[in-house]
């Protein structure tokens, strides 16, 4: 993922006042500097870090999945809506790739197509819920979560005799274990560091950010994401909006769920239990508003960037897990200030040169 | 001499780009309604935030009885005793009455709020107020003047002696506000000072003695006693030159004419009756009524927001069935500006640009429904030019602009779309004099190309400018209409007889 990823055009982002707060005030920019600062600080410190096959290659792995899933949030919050299945949802598609193999014996990709399928239709019925009834995105997605939670579970271990699908067609080990350095052009290779599974990320960020960066229907969902009611008085099909933002959202949560799967080996119930937070923390540290109106794709891939590095480099540190989670919720704390720090700052400087 | 209460000389307040205050003088007097006027974008709210603690001056003092202070909060400014009314409401709508009065200090005991002891204080400043309310109804259920009161009573309670009423009148009706007025004229017998903002000159003329005025954050007027000034003194000292009535291009409207838009016998869901109104090319019809008349919720149910019951909506003589402001956009050409732009008209936190070609991105989409930027830009600015919209930029957000700015870009959507029909929601509400005017002349313009205007306005001197033909809605029933001569004095009389006739007939 280190591969130069630039959704086409400029993805609106600006949050704060662009024409008059200087350069610096861009969080992705901010982003992109603690990213490297943190990667050359923890290889100085532990050159074990930038080992590309064995650290490198599964932190990439991990980020990759994980944009995936905080993409998905971000497309719940681009029209002020929130996920909390997201994580759910990745469990449901990636059961449906898995039945897809088990038992109708489908190549990679028909299970691919099947699990995203599943994941759109999941989304497109709590959407509709939302804009049906108006009943809080937050309850109906929590409801759902709960619904998948058990239906998962249910079928699981109807279906299968350890709670898991273990076959696996041509292709899904390939892209367990497969990176760049696996193609060649001549005797030129790329780096062992980025995983193939990577596509699907680069895959989604192009999609997104044509699609918030570039067409009308982006822009719509964005307007309904900042005021609903003006948006409906200015012609926009708000409930259309709200129903295709959630479709998008399990649409990508599947992928996440697949990419998961496959990037683990098996298809299991438990897919997908660690998401949720991770998928908000990406999302908003990238710039992506909670009230919605403002995405930031690259932004949302940073932000998982980020938590990625901390978590790996602290880990070879010698971290113990729990003295590891409270490092890292301080470190998150100090990224989220910093952001405002510099905001108000450069207010600051522009309020004294007035 | 009465004493000074508050005094201020030289306030600055800075905002990024812009010296929002640049050296305000300021004196209030015991025992006086004094008027603070401006532009919109003059600095008034500035001063007001800055007065009542919500903003700190990055230069000048400020003095209460004779003792510098600072205020840090707007509690530090209720507790030295400044009390403010805002535009907006701000009580709590769940909690009663006597809570919301009492929020500030709060009756306790052992630290627990005593429930039982805060009628008492409530009822004392409402009886000081002369208003009769039941101490124990919630918010909610109280109409906005009385809400409005409320309020005033809140600050009372904080032993407010400067009571800061920003634009109270502007969702009054006549009587609300005569009763208003009355409350303020009692609270500056009793030796406190009322400071009053309204754009409406006839209401200042009427209440205060005293008046500042603010223009690009400087007082070009500092307390002055009133009786000095004309009004004619008083505009011009607020816009910085002679304010000149320019006539308006003529404007005839051809009566033979097919409606553009027709409702025949329309009911809906919302409590109409029997509406009929019909609008021609190029003419303006003016619904008037007051506040709570049923005005925009009848726009509403025809753009599809409430449903249609019985009767028949026709656009250009065909019967039309609209289901949504989609469709009434996209099928039948018909644009709404909302009364409401905050909330309804303008996208605060999104660029200028979005904000403008949101009715038109569907036409300037291209394969894969690809918007180009050069073209979207190219529309915004066009519009931008044609309005004279004051922007820094396209890339600026909505919200960083004044109101009545923000009040262009939400007609400049419409435009932006060639809307065949427009329907104009309370254009002027909270605009300044320059922009009424500038406003006044876009639509007259507008329908001088052609464009049929419903427009809707409590103004009745907005509407006498400009309306052909007057339409009186009370108690969402059609009272009757009226033709336009564009003398105020006969119109007022004759729509205000119509108004008059239905309460004599409920009686």
């Amino acid at each position: 993922m280190t591969t130069s990823v630039s959704p086409p055009d400029t993805v609106p982002k600006e949050r704060t006042a662009g024409h008059r707060m200087p350069f610096w005030v861009n969080q992705r920019l901010g982003l992109l500097v603690l990213v490297i600062a943190l990667s050359v600080l923890f290889g100085v410190v532990r050159p074990a870090f930038l080992d590309q096959r064995l650290v490198l290659f599964p932190l990439l792995r991990d980020v990759a999945t994980l944009t995936v899933v905080a993409l998905a949030q971000m497309a719940a919050l681009s029209v002020g809506h929130m996920n909390l299945a997201v994580g759910r949802m990745a469990a449901f598609g990636a059961m449906f790739a898995g039945i897809g193999y088990d038992k109708l014996h489908l190549p990679m990709q028909a299970g691919l197509l099947l699990c995203l399928a599943a994941g759109a239709a999941i989304g497109a019925v709590t959407g509709w819920l939302i804009a049906r009834t108006g009943v809080s995105s937050f309850v109906v997605t929590l409801a759902t979560d709960f619904a998948l939670l058990g239906l998962v579970s249910l079928m699981y271990s109807a279906l299968t005799e350890d709670a898991a699908f273990t076959t696996r067609p041509a292709g899904v080990d390939a892209l367990r274990s497969y990176s760049l350095a696996d193609i060649c052009a001549g005797p030129v290779c790329g780096s062992p560091a980025v995983p193939q599974l990577a596509q699907f990320t680069v895959l989604a960020m192009l999609g997104l950010g044509f699609l918030y960066g570039g067409t009308r229907v982006g822009r719509e969902l964005l307007l309904t994401g900042a005021n609903p009611a003006a948006a409906e008085l200015s012609g926009i099909p708000t409930g259309r909006r709200v129903l295709l933002a959630h479709t998008l959202s399990g649409l990508l949560a599947a992928l996440a769920g697949f990419m998961a799967a496959a990037g683990t080996g098996t298809f299991r119930a438990s897919i997908g239990d660690d998401f949720m937070l991770p998928s908000f923390l990406g999302a908003v540290l990238g710039g992506t508003l909670l009230t919605g109106g403002v995405v930031s794709v690259l932004g949302t891939l940073l932000g998982t960037a980020l938590v990625g590095v901390i978590r790996k480099g602290l880990d070879l540190l010698g971290v113990g897990l729990e003295s590891l989670n409270i490092y890292l919720g301080c470190i998150l704390l100090l990224a989220l200030s910093a952001d405002r720090i510099r905001t108000v700052v450069s207010y600051r400087k522009v309020v004294r040169s007035t | 001499m009465s004493a000074v209460l508050l005094e201020c000389h030289d306030l600055v307040k800075v905002f990024p780009g812009v010296r929002a205050l640049d050296g305000v003088g300021l004196r209030l007097t015991a025992g006086s309604v004094h008027a603070l006027l401006g532009e919109n974008g003059a600095g008034k709210s500035t001063l007001i935030k800055v007065l009542t603690g919500v903003h700190s001056p990055d230069g000048g003092t400020l003095t209460w009885c004779g003792e510098p202070v600072r205020l840090r909060s707007p509690l530090e400014a209720a507790r030295t005793g400044i009390g403010v009314v805002h535009q907006e409401r701000n009580l709590i709508p769940g909690f009663s009455v006597a809570e919301n009065i009492t929020l500030q200090k709060p009756p306790a005991r052992r630290g627990l709020v005593d429930h039982a002891a805060m009628t008492e204080p409530a009822v004392a400043c409402l009886t000081e107020l002369g208003v009769d309310l039941d101490p124990a109804r919630p918010v909610r259920e109280l109409s906005v003047a009385q809400q409005q009161l409320v309020e005033i009573a809140k600050a009372l309670h904080t032993e407010s002696r400067v009571l800061l009423l920003d634009e109270p009148t502007a969702s009054l009706s006549p009587e609300e506000t005569d009763r208003l007025f009355g409350v303020v004229r009692r609270l500056a017998g009793r030796g406190a000072c009322v400071v009053f903002v309204s754009h409406k000159l006839e209401e200042v003329f009427a209440l205060c003695d005293t008046v500042t005025v603010l223009r690009d954050g400087r007082s070009v007027l500092a307390s002055a006693p009133l009786a000095g000034h004309s009004h004619d003194d008083i505009v011009s000292l607020m816009v910085g030159r002679a304010h000149t009535a320019a006539g308006m291009r003529p404007r005839t409207v051809d009566r033979s004419a097919k409606p553009v838009l027709e409702l025949d016998g329309v009911a809906t869901a919302g409590g109409h009756r029997d509406i009929s109104l019909a609008v021609r090319p190029g003419e303006i019809v003016g619904l008037y009524g007051l506040v709570g008349a049923g005005r925009s919720e009848l726009v509403k149910a025809v753009l599809g927001l409430d449903r249609v019951t019985a009767g028949e909506v026709r656009v250009h003589g065909s019967p039309a069935r609209i289901r949504s402001p989609r469709q009434a956009l996209h099928e039948f050409g018909i644009g709404y500006v909302t009364e409401n732009r905050k909330e309804e008209g303008v996208f605060l936190e999104q660029p200028i640009v979005r904000n403008i070609t949101v009715t038109v991105w569907r036409r300037l989409a291209r394969a894969l429904g690809f918007v180009p930027a050069g073209e979207e830009r190219a529309v915004a600015q066009d519009l931008v030019d044609r309005l004279g919209i004051r922007i820094t930029g396209l890339g600026q957000h909505a919200g960083e602009l004044s109101g009545g700015n923000q009040q262009k870009v939400s007609l400049a959507k419409w435009l932006a779309a060639d809307t065949r029909l427009l329907v104009i929601d309370e254009p002027t509400v909270g605009v300044d004099v320059r922009t009424k005017r500038a406003f006044h002349e876009l639509i007259w313009d507008l329908a001088h190309d052609g464009l049929p205007i419903l427009l809707i306005s409590s103004d009745l001197a907005e509407m006498v400018t400009l309306a052909d033909r007057i339409v009186v809605m009370t108690g969402h029933r059609v009272r009757g209409e009226v033709d336009n001569d564009r003398d105020y004095d006969r119109m007022s009389g004759r729509i205000i007889r119509l108004i008059h006739d239905r309460d004599e007939v409920r009686s």
